[in-house]
């Protein structure tokens, strides 16, 4: 999968199309929003949506570890979708493959299973983390008051809208790094975008297809 | 027939009412009382509803009016509001008739004690929704409260027939004929184009002996058209007509009660609000009506309508339906109404009294509409009523119903197979699409693996059932194929509701906006529980909601007599006045750019600060111009790199782009030529996007957006997911998905009319294509160009696309 190099606040950062960050200094790959479950979960309810979603996505993850080979993961919330169903014991199994790899998981609104789970299943939890001198939340709102630390956050989702000479536009998801607080792109294929409003001064690298380009 | 004492009964009540029954009354009354089905077609206000009513009383009283046991006859009428007043007329002639059988309701509207008592006895004539039925079905043990049903009447048929809710009608049918073996079924249908269409779909492939009776009734009706009185000041472009609102009071002053239809909820605001503040004097007298005003208040209109208490009713389609509102003398249409056979309806709406001359104004809302208000005319000269096609192998509609007999008594997989086969709808129904659906219930469309925990039906014995309480408890609440957006409640702050609006409007709204609902001016507070929390504004300017479903299509017919007038009135040939006024408009065309004679078609480049504009008038109607502006833009693209918006109106189409369009007199007629037009539009029209937005409705009515409880909507939160999104997904991950194909044949079957695109390319490849390039915006080019709904289509990379963009 394609990456593009961004350099940003003293850090060099890869940005990569398969919607995941990877700080090579840290040996450090950083998602957000897997919603594991999210398709198991709609099924139990009797909605027939496709059962594959979750292999699909985690190969992807797969691949990013082979490509990058990080020794540990951040995942900046929203893991899980819901409560434990089958595609949680999917990715029990999927996970036996990477026995070496740190799972670090900032909890988020959906990550909702209890404590003893995530145990099993070797993830580590917390309500929020910190690499040097970047503060990991999943819903940026939630970050303290008084934080001199930069922000990488997920829950919305980010998507932009981009316009152009006759009448042109476009919807995609992105990656977008703001004065205080950057948000990663959702990891699943199972989720929508939310249109973002740009500040004057954030950069942003939207996800095309198999490229990442900046806006 | 004639001398059985059901029929003398009958005649006698009529002749002590000095009335005498219509021929075609007695002609139905025969049929039925020889045990037939068939189809009444008769307008409104001419006893369609005795036509039938009264022949199940004949035949009862003929049976020597036996003790009944329940239901006798189910009446399906598409609207809750028409039952009420349906059910009053046939209580009235039972009490007396002196014949001791009840009328019940059913529908959304009907209060739960009512349907409590209602299970334990049903009455004799239940008057009935489609949707109804269907939540009859939904219940336990629903096959006894069809024991001694013998009848059943479809109203209204031809607004059923081109819609999903039709299925339903055809679906509810083939479970009851099962049922009730013996059933007549009859359907009550104004005048459409294929009316022996209309009692094949209706009948299925049941082999009933049926007939078509026709009641021959002409109505006068009489058109006048509002002109403005300087067609150079009158806009180029716009939907409103405002500006002759001064010429429209002097017409309604001059009669008793106007309705006055505009084509969306929108507009009907507007002009609302607008008369108000033009003529202060009409508060008190007119009203508001249409589909998102609170239920109570529209009940309201309606009597107040009845009562003659009301000088005006600004409605939409809402009132295309209906009793008759006696008082009602005149119909104004603003705007296109986009087919002869709703312009019927309408003005029908008016002069209800069988000798009664119907009178209908029509305001056009620009210029060029002139000429559609000449075409009406002609149309309904020559009699070119449309067909309404009815509606096949909705895949949707059938899981919906699976689910529904899976949660009352169960199904047996052949036997329904052989049910659902007998109807019009799924007559080609293929075996292994059947074999899908009963997977796509049963295992959720994978193999089963011991992973999956997907549940909806068990096999129990032979027959399928939902077994899951909270699946069904989902499921009752969700029967029907009426999909709207998100709605929310509008209410004061002080209590009071005032009526629904869109989730999409409300969430462009800042706290201390204002718009417009019901005729008020409110200010929007917050959104709380899902209520939108307003009060009364004093802002002058308000935002009025745009609802969707404004962009209706010219149907076919119309269009062909559009093209006409537009080449009678180009040529100076047409005699109509709302033609020879805008002699002077296309003067300024012929100035600027170019009138295009029969055998021509013009094209003209115009640069803008959008960019640069190439517009091609063929006149063939907004569904043509919409593939025909793909093509054309495709079959550039493959030869260029470029990016293309499109934009067409009923006239004609523009392709807009950031560089100049490289069309000349070299290559437009090769552009354009039928050769290889069914494999260029299989790649040039964006099927993927117009099937998104179809499978908007598919995925709602199959059951796969959880729509959440009444008063319950914060439940359920991580089932959430929006159509866009589940379209993705199976696009993706389930290309084979049944329901995807659903959507991409509706996309397809709605919007894609090759054989009309194939006409009309070969028509222009006989003809002179003649390109302009008018210094500035042209009389024809404007309404396009100002229509801000667009597709895209490109040939350029996305890489190359995002360089030249800008965040918004």
């Amino acid at each position: 999968m394609e990456d593009v190099t961004f350099d940003f606040r003293g850090h060099s950062w890869k940005l990569s199309a398969g919607r995941a960050i990877y700080w090579e200094q840290e040996q450090l790959l950083i998602v957000a929003d897997l919603h594991v479950g999210k398709s198991a979960h709609f099924r139990k309810a009797g909605i027939a949506v496709p059962a594959n979603i979750v292999q699909e996505d985690l190969y992807r993850l797969q691949q990013l570890i082979t490509q990058y080979l990080p020794q540990r993961i951040i995942v900046v919330g929203d893991m899980f979708h819901s409560s434990a169903n089958n595609d949680v014991q999917y990715f029990r199994i999927w996970r036996q493959q990477f026995p070496h790899i740190i799972f670090d998981l900032v909890t988020g609104n959906h990550d909702i299973m209890e404590a003893a789970v995530y145990t099993s299943l070797d993830i580590r939890q917390h309500d929020s983390l910190e690499v040097q001198d970047i503060y990991f939340i999943h819903d940026a709102e939630d970050k303290p008051a008084t934080l001199n630390s930069y922000v990488l956050s997920g829950h919305i989702h980010p998507g932009v809208r981009l316009v152009g000479y006759g009448r042109q536009s476009l919807r995609l998801p992105c990656f977008y790094f703001g004065e205080a607080v950057a948000i990663l792109p959702a990891f699943s294929g199972f989720t929508g975008t939310y249109a973002l409003e740009r500040e004057a001064a954030a950069e942003v690298f939207v996800i095309a297809e198999k490229k990442v380009l900046r806006v | 027939m004639k001398n059985t004492p059901g029929w003398q009964k009958i005649e006698q009540w009529l002749a002590a009412k000095e009335l005498k029954p219509f021929a075609f009354q007695e002609e139905a009354w025969e049929h039925y009382l020889h045990g037939r089905s068939g189809l009444v077609n008769a307008p409104t206000g001419f006893g369609k509803t005795f036509s039938l009513f009264l022949a199940v009383l004949i035949r009862w009283v003929n049976e020597g009016s036996p003790p009944t046991s329940g239901l006798q006859m189910l009446w399906v009428t598409p609207l809750r509001a028409l039952a009420k007043d349906i059910g009053r007329a046939m209580e009235e002639a039972l009490h007396e008739l002196r014949i001791p059988w009840k009328v019940g309701i059913r529908s959304g509207d009907t209060a739960t004690s009512e349907r409590e008592q209602q299970k334990r006895r049903m009455p004799e004539i239940l008057i009935i929704t489609p949707e109804s039925i269907h939540i009859l079905l939904a219940q336990k043990e629903y096959a006894k409260r069809f024991e001694g049903l013998h009848t059943v009447v479809i109203d209204e048929w031809h607004e059923l027939l081109g819609s999903k809710r039709g299925v339903l009608v055809e679906l509810g049918l083939c479970r009851l004929r099962s049922l009730r073996p013996q059933l007549q079924t009859w359907g009550i249908s104004a005048t459409i184009g294929n009316l022996d269409e209309a009692l094949d779909v209706l009948m299925g492939t049941a082999t009933a002996s049926k007939a078509i009776v026709r009641a021959e009734v002409n109505k006068a009706i009489e058109v006048h058209c509002i002109l403005p009185d300087e067609i150079e000041k009158y806009p180029w472009a716009g939907h409103l007509g405002i500006r002759l609102l001064h010429k429209v009071l002097p017409v309604i002053r001059n009669s008793r009660t106007t309705l006055l239809f505009t084509n969306t909820r929108g507009q009907s605001e507007i002009w609302y609000q607008q008369i108000l503040k033009a003529y202060p004097d009409m508060a008190g007298v007119m009203a508001l009506h249409h589909g998102s005003i609170d239920a109570e208040l529209r009940i309201w209109v309606e009597e107040a309508l009845h009562t003659g208490a009301l000088k005006l009713v600004v409605c939409t389609s809402s009132l295309d339906l209906g009793v008759d509102f006696r008082p009602v003398d005149t119909v104004i249409q603003v705007g296109s109404p986009k087919g002869v056979a709703r312009f019927l309806q309408r003005a029908g709406r008016s002069g209800h009294q069988p000798d009664a001359v119907s009178h209908i104004w029509f305001l056009p809302t620009h210029s060029l509409e002139l000429v559609e208000a000449a075409a009406l005319k002609d149309a309904m000269k020559a009699n070119l009523i449309e067909s309404r096609m009815p509606v096949v192998l909705a895949y949707d509609v059938l899981l919906q119903y699976l689910m529904t007999l899976a949660v009352s008594d169960g199904f047996n997989a052949e036997e329904t197979w052989a049910e659902v086969r007998s109807t019009f709808c799924f007559q080609s129904l293929e075996p292994e699409e059947w074999q899908w659906i009963l997977a796509f219930m049963t295992t959720g469309g994978e193999a089963l693996n011991s992973y999956d925990e997907f549940r909806k039906l068990h096999l129990v014995g032979d027959r399928y059932y939902c077994t899951s309480r909270q699946l069904a408890m989902r499921h009752r609440l969700h029967i029907g194929t009426i999909v709207s957006d998100a709605m929310l409640k509008v209410r004061y702050m002080t209590g009071g509701f005032i009526g629904l609006i869109e989730e999409y409007f409300i969430s462009r709204l800042s706290p201390g906006d204002s718009f417009s609902l019901s005729g008020n001016n409110l200010e929007f507070v917050m959104i709380k529980d899902m209520t939108v929390l307003v009060r009364k504004s004093k802002s002058k300017k308000s935002i009025v909601p745009s609802w969707n479903g404004g962009r209706m299509p010219l149907s076919a017919n119309l269009g062909m007599m559009l093209r006409r007038k537009f080449h009678e009135a180009m040529n100076g040939i047409a005699q109509e006045e709302e033609i020879t006024i805008l002699r002077p408009l296309f003067d300024l065309q012929q100035l600027l750019s170019h009138i295009p004679q029969e055998n021509e078609l013009l094209m003209e480049h115009i640069e803008t600060k959008d960019g640069y504009h190439l517009f091609v008038y063929p006149f063939e109607g907004r569904l043509v111009h919409e593939v025909m502006a793909a093509l054309l833009a495709w079959r550039i693209s493959r030869q260029h790199s470029i990016s293309f918006s499109i934009a067409m109106n009923d006239y004609g189409f523009e392709l807009l782009s950031d560089q100049p369009i490289p069309v000349d007199d070299t290559n437009a007629q090769e552009l354009l030529s039928p050769e290889n037009l069914a494999a260029d539009l299989q790649s040039s029209v964006n099927a993927t996007e117009m099937a998104r937005r179809k499978f908007r409705d598919i995925a709602v009515i199959a059951g796969l957006i959880f729509q959440g409880y009444p008063g319950k909507h914060k439940a359920n939160r991580h089932l959430q997911s929006s159509a866009s999104l589940l379209f993705n997904v199976f696009h993706d991950y389930d290309p084979q998905n049944l329901l995807l194909r659903q959507a991409f044949n509706e996309a397809f079957f709605y919007q894609m009319e090759e054989a009309r695109l194939r006409d009309t390319l070969e028509r222009i490849a006989g003809q002179k294509i003649v390109i302009t390039f008018p210094q500035r915006l042209t009389p024809f080019c404007f309404p396009i160009k100002v229509d801000s709904l667009r597709e895209q289509l490109t040939s350029e990379k996305l890489e190359d696309r995002i360089k030249k963009m800008i965040v918004w």
